[in-house]
């Protein structure tokens, strides 16, 4: 079984969060293992296992269940990194080598995509649909 | 050689002891880079049309000293001193608007830095007073029970755990905290023994004199008894918890989780945070309550103010070991 957590933080106002992977759906069409994704109510469902708003105790037990897990740059890379799991994380803006954890697959396509300041609300960044890895790419690495 | 800038916070001392203090400045055996003048007045002057300020600029240009007038926000002098601590030099001098530092201090204060340095302050007489410090210990313990170092004629280097009104600073390792009130009482204090308890060298060195005339006006010209009593209960809040290491979590579940890794090489933590589930311990409310102001525990504002190019955790190891 592996986790897919798709989508971080919602913005405060109201855009689409730059860290979000835009090629879910061709990823999960191309994976032949059984998925659960984890989320919050209000995102969209991808596959027919989606658990809303888990308390971190369950998310805990799901990680140690899991072959490995997929996530955009949120909370769950860290959860993840925290129970000794390792697994891929999708990168855009981020920067990888502050945010990220060398045990995990850390996949960006091009360090020039990282917004320059790292440390600012991500409202203020694009969305840029060309900074992230294709579904093929990161299947490759599952 | 370190960058030196001199800064000058003034209110209402336009025609009386600032001239004192710029020309003592402008004096000094060793000129600092820069010497900025915060003018946090009501009603602020265009100094440039007065005589004996036009003087003053002329000098400092020929002596090949940067200068620059800048008009506060009014918000007291704590505000005017972080943005000097962020102005990208080295160390900052302050010098009070009515402390007149004799012409070798700088270069006094100047000699004794080195790398385990924080601060450096010389003695500050304020006239006709004359104290006994030869029992006193600079410690923050101490603070009622004794006279500052500072008031008297200092002998021989020592070590302290706080500083009075006009010193050298290393500029960027701690905050000012922006909680106080407009008097910003105690503000130094709790500047000094911040750079002391991020195991700096706080010390007080003999031969460099300021006088200090305590002239009517000045930046702390409000009369309100209320603002005192705010800032002497975050003094008594932030030195109550001397032998703790205050660690505020003001950020993201994610950051928790990252954080919880180093919590445990922490000594003496007291956490205040937005998920005890994560990282137990009292609520920010309480932090903010507490200590006025929690920017300086900002993980991304630090990180932002250090360029930080290394990973997360370890800049909760620069911040909080």
């Amino acid at each position: 079984m592996i986790l897919i957590h798709p989508y971080a933080k919602t913005l405060q106002n109201g855009k689409q969060n730059p860290k979000n992977y835009p090629y879910w759906k061709e990823l999960i069409g191309l994976i032949s293992e059984e998925i659960i994704q984890i989320g919050v109510k209000g995102e969209e469902q991808l596959v027919p296992d989606f658990r809303k708003n888990l308390p971190i105790i369950e998310l805990r037990q799901l990680i140690k269940d899991c072959r490995t897990w997929i996530s955009v740059d949120s909370f769950f890379q860290h959860l993840a990194w925290s129970e000794g799991k390792p697994g891929i994380v999708l990168w855009s803006v981020s920067d990888p080598l502050i945010f990220g954890h060398a045990e995990n697959i850390n996949l960006l396509k091009d360090r020039a995509t990282l917004t320059p300041n790292q440390f600012l609300w991500w409202d203020f960044t694009e969305y840029n649909l060309e900074a992230f890895t294709s579904p093929e790419e990161v299947l490759k690495c599952l | 050689m370190p960058k030196v800038l001199c800064s000058v916070a003034t209110r209402g001392r336009y025609f009386t002891t600032l001239p004192l203090v710029l020309q003592a400045i402008i004096n000094q055996t060793q000129l600092p880079d820069k010497l900025v003048i915060f003018d946090d007045n009501n009603e602020p002057n265009d100094m440039r049309k007065e005589m004996i300020y036009q003087y003053f600029f002329q000098m400092l240009n020929i002596k090949g000293v940067k200068w620059e007038w800048l008009y506060a926000e009014k918000k007291g002098q704590h505000h005017i001193h972080q943005q000097a601590n962020r102005m990208g030099f080295d160390w900052v001098w302050r010098v009070d608007d009515d402390a007149i530092p004799e012409s070798n201090v700088l270069e006094q204060l100047c000699s004794h830095i080195d790398t385990t340095v924080g601060a450096i302050g010389g003695s500050v007489l304020t006239m006709p007073n004359v104290f006994d410090i030869s029992k006193s210990t600079g410690k923050i313990k101490d603070i009622d029970s004794e006279p500052n170092i500072q008031w008297s004629n200092i002998n021989v280097t020592n070590e302290v755990e706080h500083l009075h009104c006009s010193f050298l600073y290393r500029a960027g390792i701690h905050d000012y905290n922006l909680g106080l009130s407009r008097v910003a009482h105690r503000e130094e204090t709790l500047f000094t023994y911040g750079i002391y308890q991020k195991k700096y060298k706080v010390l007080v060195v003999p031969n460099a004199i300021t006088w200090h005339l305590k002239a009517k006006g000045g930046i702390r010209s409000e009369t309100k008894q209320e603002m005192y009593a705010h800032d002497e209960q975050i003094f008594r809040n932030i030195v109550g918890l001397s032998n703790k290491t205050i660690v505020v979590l003001n950020s993201g579940l994610g950051d928790h989780i990252v954080f919880s890794r180093i919590l445990s090489d922490i000594p003496n933590p007291v956490v205040f945070t937005c998920y005890p589930e994560i990282v137990p311990g009292r609520s920010i409310a309480e932090a903010q309550a507490l200590f006025g102001n929690i920017d300086q525990y900002n993980i991304y504002g630090k990180m932002d103010q250090w360029k930080w190019k290394d990973s997360l955790e370890n800049a909760y190891r620069k911040l909080y070991l």
